[in-house]
């Protein structure tokens, strides 16, 4: 009677630990689940190793690497947003990659030691309905969705969005937080409707609920795809002189300090950096190759084509969490 | 009369056979009756037929002259004037005892009125209790005045009682029956317990099988059963064929026994006998002479079941000897019949 | 008595002894009772004490911005739902119960049929048939009504609670003492005067035990929330946590969320001790049939109307996408296994529910006392504990306590154990009421020890009493969301999760045969659950 309750639960234990060990890959995804099975698949293909994969949003998993970092349970952790991977570097969560196939990124889109490396890149734009307005009448800015002129005509993600989160780091880091707050109450002054994620966003300015929302730029490639409600439209914003450009994001991996599986994770990393998977991962998001070689999305912008905000992502890590804070001060937090 | 039933007939649809068959009965006014029989004999039915509760299939039911349900017409329970008392009281257990007594009454002198119910069954300083805090004595009184509260024209007692301890029963009963007769109330009881019945009643009414098996004064029913059944659901009683005799002797086994109560029958008919235990009384010079066989002492007597006769006219009868006897089994006695507890039973039962 | 040696260990023994009226539980029983007891408390201490740690700025930060807002729908919500549901659920009990209403045996069971389809589902198929885009939309243009935000909420969760005050209220009316509605009449009062100032009354406490598990589920639904859009606590806690990599403003609001459910138990303990009446069973009789005359239509309508929505419709849309799915191939080995892992989890959080429950239900029923008494309270109070806290709790616990299990499949089944051992213990605590204690004196008298006693006798006179309450804990556990999406370690999503990502991404197909096979899984135990009420 006494110690059949402990028994039972040290059984447990032991047996959830079995089953980790089985497994020969552990990737912790913040990425889209859809983007990222494909290339997992054929992972498992070529190389016959078994990966498990956890998806969700990737400011949990920083978390979770934490909370496990005496006892690593993930290799990988695939992060849509490279603050985030930054983040978790500056941690010490990640560890250091020495992997000669890194140097098919350029410098400024991974880790000086390799810990993370970028994939794609993501650029923030408007996407609009071109059945409800123009090119010429959309806003031109990001801090033109503070102008009342805009009042519940958008949409955006929720505050927690990874890429949003970031995004408001760039503008803080360019225009001081203090023009940033007040940009915050202006947009939040505008009631724009806030939705769980970009997917949300699409489809909603795709069937013309909306006159246009905030979102990355692949979610408009994707729109543009669908066998309806495709017409749709995107402005590159801030590319006025003097203006800071749109901002780039990146996707990328990190390396897990402390992985339990970390040959097949460094072979898993190293997979990604070839051409074939590379093209696959950019592709199946319709996000921007890093590497100019690759080939993009047919009417995609090359990332050389438009002003991208000159940001090193890594400054925006450290920010992630004041960046929380801050916009929730502004009244727009979860 | 105060109620009147004529040949009033119920059917439960999940029952073999009618709960109240062609029942036919008086109640006077002011008096007390009680509807006895054992479960399922369709006492109760007939009292929820005369509040209103069941619709009766055939026959008439008035009350105080109204006729209150037949082919034509029907009252639903709230307009016939009734007052109830259930087996569990009923007292709302949301309301106080002021505002269950009070029920459903208004105007101006409700409170007054009130109180002075309360009064009269002693609870004028409970007004604010709650049902739960009370006795099962006190829960009861409530119940009663919560029946009496709007002057019924007739108050209905459903096994009022047979939720109370034995003591509490008894003085209970002789309360609710002193309370009954101030307020000069008409008052149908339903009981199994023919003790209380004998108690409490002006009038008793035995049913069996939906049917009246006897009607009469508590003396009445005891002394002179008419049926067997009756003779054996109230008071114990021992049965004996036997032949009617001249001179109101009945012949049977034992010999010649004397009866007062023989309906009229003719000398030479075949009748069935219902002696009391307490007709026979011990007597060294007396006809019968029996053994004991078993004794049962209850402190107001002793109970002996006794051999009469032998061999084949050999039969155990029931008898009350006095408690100060000092008798056991196999002690041989004699015994006279008295007459007064002996009653030829119609032959029908 | 007292050990003259240590006079201090005396007065300590005979306090003890005085404490149990003499009969004190062997120390292992105590010991297990305890366990499980610690197990359900011990996550909501460290919810707490994150929150006590939040800086005064996370504080000051929520409280100025978020906590009013949160504030104000959680209740707008819970209030509404709670009114609607208790009305619905009480009126159909009495519908079907108590009046001639065609075909009243069919739909009483029929009526309970809801219970099994958790609200998130509910959500997915509104969304499905109403949802901007939804099928209503593609078949005429253009969708009738807003379902995102309060609307579709209030809603959702009105159909998919109402069963808990219809059942509750169906069993009090079964049990109602006839005898109080024959007083009233012969007190002369008219028959629906009478209803109203008896019957109704006498139901009040059956009315707001449905009104409390209304309104505690309500504080604690995350999924049809979240797939709707509104926002309550549940839903901004779950993303502060996925959102933030750090937890105390989380922890700040499920301590609110907290203090919000423990207001709703306060309330109902009081409005209960107020209303300790009881119905003295007395004699029970078949209720006369209220006949419906001209209301029977309207009444069938209503009815008809409340299954449509809370039935048919969500079972229809689910079943179309379902075969769209299976033309798609959605229904394949992957599939399967987040079958496997749903059942697989449940099962074994069913059976520490019922491992757990034994020793605490058994201290009850054999050993009351005034620690008993806590310890039950403690382990009873989980029920009213969100998947969201409870998911955060455990992940706080194993922060600090089991850093090296963090991530580990255990974490998943112990917060379903915590959510869902009450479940279990109610059935388990009702089947040991059964087994009078003389039984166990009688066990006792014919030489067994107090062990053999309990694996002789107690235990398989309340095994199926045990097993019907690991099935309750089964179903809700593959049901349960917000714990499986927070605390699954990696390659185990399970069916629950499976919804939530394939819903809110849109593809329907995928999630629509998940949802379907845990409604039809949940429909098993329903007869259970009806048997109880």
């Amino acid at each position: 009677m006494k110690i059949q309750p402990l028994v039972v639960l040290l059984v447990f234990f032991v047996a959830a630990g079995a089953v980790a060990e089985a497994s020969q890959l552990v990737i912790y995804s913040g990425r889209n689940e859809r983007f990222v099975m494909p290339l997992i698949e054929a992972f498992q293909e070529e190389t016959g190793i078994r990966v498990q994969l956890l998806s969700g949003d990737a400011a949990q998993y920083v978390h979770r690497l934490q909370a496990e970092r005496n006892n690593p349970r993930a290799d990988v952790f695939i992060s849509n947003d490279g603050a985030l991977l930054e983040v978790a570097r500056s941690m010490d969560l990640l560890m250091a990659n020495d992997s000669e196939a890194l140097e098919a990124i350029p410098e400024q889109y991974r880790a000086p030691d390799g810990a993370w490396v970028g994939l794609a890149a993501r650029t923030r734009v408007l996407m609009y309905n071109k059945d409800m307005t123009t090119e010429e009448e959309m806003p031109a800015s990001v801090w033109d969705l503070a102008d009342p002129q805009w009042h519940g005509q958008f949409l955006i993600t929720r505050p927690g969005n990874a890429s949003m989160v970031s995004h408001i780091s760039a503008l803080r880091v360019v225009h001081g937080d203090e023009t940033t707050k007040n940009f915050l109450r202006g947009l939040m002054d505008n009631e724009p409707t806030i939705v769980r994620g970009h997917t949300d966003i699409r489809r909603a300015v795709g069937a013309g609920e909306y006159a246009f929302g905030l979102v990355n730029n692949y979610y408009y490639h994707l729109q543009l795809e669908e066998p309806r409600d495709n017409h749709v439209g995107a402005v590159y914003p801030d590319q006025g002189e003097g203006e800071m450009g749109a901002f780039v994001n990146v996707s990328g991996v990190g390396l897990v300090n402390g992985a339990p599986n970390a040959a097949n994770a460094l072979q898993f990393i190293d997979y990604l950096l070839q051409p074939e998977p590379m093209y696959l991962y950019s592709y199946n998001s319709r996000e921007t190759p890093l590497v100019p070689d690759i080939e993009a999305v047919s009417d995609a912008k090359r990332i050389d084509e438009y002003r991208a905000a000159e940001l090193p992502l890594g400054q925006l890590g450290p920010m992630y969490n004041t960046t929380l804070d801050l916009m929730e001060a502004a009244g727009f937090g979860e | 009369m105060a109620i009147s039933l004529q040949h009033v007939t119920k059917t439960y649809s999940s029952a073999n056979g009618p709960a109240v068959d062609g029942l036919s009965l008086d109640i006077p006014q002011g008096h007390i009756t009680t509807l006895l029989g054992p479960s399922g004999c369709g006492k109760t039915t007939t009292l929820r037929l005369i509040a209103g509760f069941e619709r009766p299939e055939q026959g008439s039911i008035a009350i105080a002259g109204r006729t209150m349900a037949d082919n034509q017409r029907w009252v639903p329970p709230e307009k016939r004037g009734i007052g109830m008392v259930f087996q569990d009281y009923a007292l709302f257990p949301h309301l106080n005892v002021e505002r269950n007594t009070g029920f459903g009454l208004k105007g101006p002198d409700l409170k007054k009125k009130v109180q002075s119910t309360l009064d009269l069954v002693g609870l004028g300083n409970y007004l604010k209790a709650m049902p739960h805090e009370l006795s099962g004595g006190q829960q009861q009184r409530v119940a009663l005045a919560r029946a009496l509260i709007r002057d019924p024209l007739v108050i209905l007692f459903d096994e009022p009682f047979s939720n109370l301890d034995t003591d509490l029963r008894e003085q209970m009963r002789q309360e609710v029956v002193d309370i009954l007769q101030r307020a000069h109330a008409t008052a149908v009881f339903v009981t199994h317990d023919q003790r209380e019945a004998l108690a409490i009643s002006d009038q008793i009414v035995v049913m069996k099988d939906g049917r009246i098996q006897q009607q009469g004064s508590p003396r009445e029913i005891y002394q002179y059963p008419e049926t067997a059944f009756v003779a054996s659901f109230v008071g114990q009683s021992n049965l004996l064929p036997g032949t009617m005799g001249t001179d109101g002797y009945v012949m049977t086994a034992l010999g010649p026994i004397p009866c007062h109560h023989t309906h009229g029958r003719e000398t030479g008919e075949p009748v069935t006998l219902s002696i009391r235990p307490d007709s026979f009384e011990m007597d060294p010079d007396g006809e019968l002479e029996g053994t004991i066989l078993r004794t049962v002492y209850t402190g107001e007597a002793i109970d002996a079941l006794v051999t009469l006769g032998q061999g084949s006219t050999a039969c155990n009868i029931w008898v009350h000897i006095h408690p100060e006897e000092q008798v056991r089994t196999g002690t041989v006695l004699r015994f006279t019949v008295l007459p007064h507890f002996v009653a030829v039973i119609r032959g029908d039962a | 008595m007292s050990n003259s040696k240590h006079p201090v260990m005396g007065k300590v023994r005979q306090a003890w002894m005085r404490h149990w009226q003499g009969r004190p539980p062997s120390a292992g029983l105590l010991t297990a009772a305890f366990f499980g007891a610690a197990i359900m408390i011990i996550p909501v201490v460290y919810v707490v004490s994150l929150a006590a740690e939040a800086g005064p700025g996370a504080w000051s930060r929520l409280f100025t911005t978020r906590v009013p807002t949160l504030w104000w729908n959680t209740f707008a919500l819970t209030i509404s739902v709670t009114a609607a549901s208790v009305t619905i659920g009480g009126l159909l009990a009495f519908l079907t119960l108590r009046t001639d209403l065609p075909g009243r045996g069919l739909f009483r069971w029929l009526l309970a049929v809801p219970l099994a389809v958790p609200p998130y589902i509910g959500a997915l198929a509104y969304i499905l048939v109403f949802g901007p885009r939804g099928l209503w939309f593609q078949w005429l243009g253009s969708a009738p009504v807003d379902i995102y935000g309060f609307v579709g909420a209030f809603w959702v969760l009105t159909l998919f609670t109402y069963p808990y005050t219809y059942l509750i209220t169906s069993a009090a009316l079964r049990r109602l003492n006839q005898n109080f509605e024959e007083a009233g009449l012969s007190c002369g009062v008219p028959y629906w005067k009478v209803l109203l100032t008896v019957t109704l009354k006498l139901l009040r406490p059956s009315l707001g035990a449905g009104a409390v598990l209304t309104a505690l589920y309500v504080l604690s639904d995350f999924g049809a929330i979240a797939m709707l859009r509104y926002n309550t606590f549940t839903r901004a806690i779950y993303y502060q946590m996925t959102g933030r990599f750090d937890q105390s403003a989380a922890a700040v609001l499920s301590l609110l969320l907290m203090v919000v459910t423990v207001l709703v138990l306060t309330v109902e303990r009081f409005t209960r001790a107020q209303q300790a009446f009881r119905q003295d069973s007395g004699t029970y009789r078949k209720p006369q049939l209220i006949k419906l005359g001209h209301l029977r239509w309207p009444s069938l309508v209503f009815l008809g109307l409340i299954l449509f929505s809370a039935v048919l419709l969500p079972i229809a849309v689910l079943l179309y996408w379902t075969v769209l799915g299976w033309n798609q191939g959605t229904v394949d080995a992957r599939f399967w296994q987040f079958a496997w892992n749903s059942f697989s989890s449940a099962a074994a959080a069913a059976l520490l529910c019922v491992l757990l429950a034994l020793p605490l239900t058994y201290l009850k029923s054999r050993y009351p006392s005034r620690s008993t008494a806590a310890l039950l309270r403690i382990a009873y109070g989980g029920y009213a504990l969100p998947g969201v806290i409870v998911a955060l709790g455990i992940m706080i616990v194993y922060d600090r306590f089991l850093p090296v299990f963090y991530g580990s499949l255990s974490m998943l089944i112990l917060a379903l154990t915590v959510r869902f051992l009450p479940q279990s213990m109610q059935s388990q605590d009702a089947a040991l009421e059964l087994v009078s204690p003389r039984l166990d004196e009688a066990a006792r008298s014919m030489g067994q020890t107090p062990l053999g006693v309990l694996y002789r006798v107690i235990f398989p006179a309340i095994l199926p009493g045990a097993a019907a309450g690991g099935a309750l804990a089964f179903v809700s556990a593959l049901k349960e969301l917000p714990a499986a999406l927070l605390l699954r370690p990696a390659g185990f999503d399970t069916l629950s999760v499976r919804i939530w990502m394939e819903s809110v991404e849109g593809f329907y197909a995928y999630a629509a045969p998940a949802a379907l096979l845990l409604i039809a899984v949940s429909m098993l135990p329903l007869r259970l659950i009806l048997n109880r009420y």
